[in-house]
């Protein structure tokens, strides 16, 4: 009786966790995803994307959540058009980041934990400027990670800058304000969803 | 016919010279008129949706649809296959979901989001509304053997303009240009952009097999319609031959800026001086020296290739 216990789902159930769940429900374990991924071959991921559907159904939220792979999909839909069972995996793959950032999830591997400083910092520059600005997104990344990695970067900085393809300055949108509205917004919505949790 | 440009962030900066030459493309077919969104915001890119709150890349996709429509225009060009993904499934679910459009127009205050804008791409554009016939090509774009790759977004999620596998639409368009497109099997692989900055590795390995398979294709140029596929192929060439122990000296160049040079448009306008891996000694070889290369062939009798050999 008690070895069922192990596989017992163990999720604290969210409307984002069921979401989640109902979706991978009717995965049968085919592999189709993860032959047609192309970071898992490449050696990006820890749990391969099938790896990661069984481990959902088998409530292991703690392997899925702080798992290097939810970081490293490139989002690029191979797995989700080819799904026999029309699991849309990237969509789910996605909202499993979104989960380990509300939930606080430690990121294991020092790839999840660049992934998560790269992401975080993108839309932060775009609350503040409605558009990105590549260069202090490259600046801040390198600078949180290793700021060493900024001397490799400048051969190539260099080249794009001698063909203009570097902005020294950021464009900003003229409704900074709106843009910042809307943050602002959803922030407080998501603050509201995670107290529930 | 008119529709609204979105032209998104890296047209301003990395791949200035899609826009530039989108737009003189534009100019010169008559039957697509540009219009730029005023004040449009960034889609997100690949960041937004895990970010904050997954309704965060429906609510920044709404805002500029909402300005487009307030433009009066039903049809919205984003030419980044990133920006073109993101706004299509938020224009899609917007009008298809009462739920989602209620959740944007929370998040938006005071946005009208009913019956949203289409959003296309160009090549969706060029192809099935101009028309390939309707394109004016004056100087034919002989001996340039194309690998057409159109990268992960462009054609998925499925419900696009074109196949999601095994898309077609590029080369079409590259036959009409007078070039020859080559079979090859890696046209929607993704190149990895995505990742490439926490993960540069992986990336670079996945981008590195994609100039393999377009140099064993027998290629000469990739033709590209996304500007971080450009980025990483061109700007890192030197970076995945290296990886691969190989050269690859293949030109990565804009779908828009070929088309332009078989529509004999001014070259000032193309930026074609921009790309890192220069086009023109490609170009020097086979489209502008055609009429030699035609002799030499005649000269010179084919070699037979050996059993085996690529």
């Amino acid at each position: 009786m008690f070895e069922y216990e192990a596989i017992r789902p163990r999720y604290e159930t969210s409307p984002e966790v069921e979401k989640i769940v109902q979706a991978v429900s009717v995965c049968y374990q085919c592999g189709t995803c993860s032959g047609s991924c192309p970071v898992a071959p490449a050696g990006g991921m820890d749990y391969t994307p099938r790896t990661i559907m069984r481990l959902i159904q088998a409530g292991m939220e703690d392997q899925v959540l702080s798992s290097q792979t939810v970081w490293t999909c490139a989002a690029c839909y191979s797995c989700a058009v080819r799904c026999p069972r029309g699991i849309d995996i990237t969509d789910v793959m996605v909202r499993l980041r979104n989960l380990a950032l509300i939930r606080g999830f430690p990121a294991e591997t020092e790839v999840a934990r660049k992934g998560r400083i790269y992401n975080v910092d993108f839309m932060r520059i775009v609350r503040r400027f409605g558009r990105i600005y590549e260069l202090e997104l490259v600046l801040r990344y390198h600078l949180k990670t290793n700021p060493f990695n900024l001397l490799g970067m400048a051969p190539v900085g260099l080249k794009m800058f001698l063909k203009h393809k570097l902005r020294l300055l950021p464009d900003p949108v003229d409704d900074r304000a709106e843009v910042k509205g809307m943050f602002y917004r959803l922030e407080s919505d998501q603050a509201r969803k995670g107290r529930k949790e | 016919m008119k529709y609204a440009y979105f032209p998104g962030c890296s047209q301003e900066s990395t791949a200035e010279e899609y826009n530039r030459s989108l737009q003189a493309v534009a100019r010169r077919l008559e039957a697509m008129e540009l219009l730029e969104i005023p004040d449009w915001n960034c889609c997100g890119a690949t960041p937004a949706a895990a970010i904050v709150n997954p309704m965060l890349p429906h609510s920044l996709a709404a805002r500029n649809l909402s300005i487009a429509k307030e433009m009066g225009m039903d049809q919205i060009v984003a030419p980044c296959a990133a920006c073109y993904k993101n706004m299509r499934k938020a224009s899609h679910d917007l009008n298809h979901h009462a739920e989602l459009r209620a959740q944007a127009k929370g998040a938006l205050a005071n946005r009208e989001l009913d019956r949203v804008p289409e959003v296309r791409h160009p090549l969706d554009v060029i192809v099935n509304d101009v028309g390939l016939d309707n394109i004016p090509v004056e100087k034919p774009l002989r001996g340039l053997k194309i690998a057409c790759y159109y990268g992960c977004l462009l054609t998925r999620p499925a419900g696009g303009f074109d196949d999601p596998e095994y898309p077609t639409a590029m080369d079409e368009l590259m036959e009409r240009l007078g070039a020859e497109p080559v079979f090859w099997p890696y046209k929607t692989k993704c190149c990895g952009g995505g990742i490439y900055m926490f993960h540069e590795n992986v990336s670079f390995n996945m981008s590195a097999d994609v100039l393999v398979y377009a140099k064993a294709a027998g290629a000469n140029a990739v033709a590209v319609a996304c500007p971080f596929c450009q980025l990483l192929l061109d700007l890192y060439q030197d970076k995945l031959a290296q990886i691969r122990d190989t050269t690859f000296d293949m030109p990565i160049i804009f779908f828009t800026q070929l088309m332009g040079l078989a529509m004999g448009l001014d070259r000032a306008d193309l930026g074609l001086e921009k790309l890192v891996v220069s086009p023109f000694p490609l170009l020097a070889r086979t489209v502008e020296a055609e009429g030699e290369e035609e002799e030499k062939a005649k000269a010179r009798p084919a070699k037979l290739k050996k059993w085996g050999e690529a």
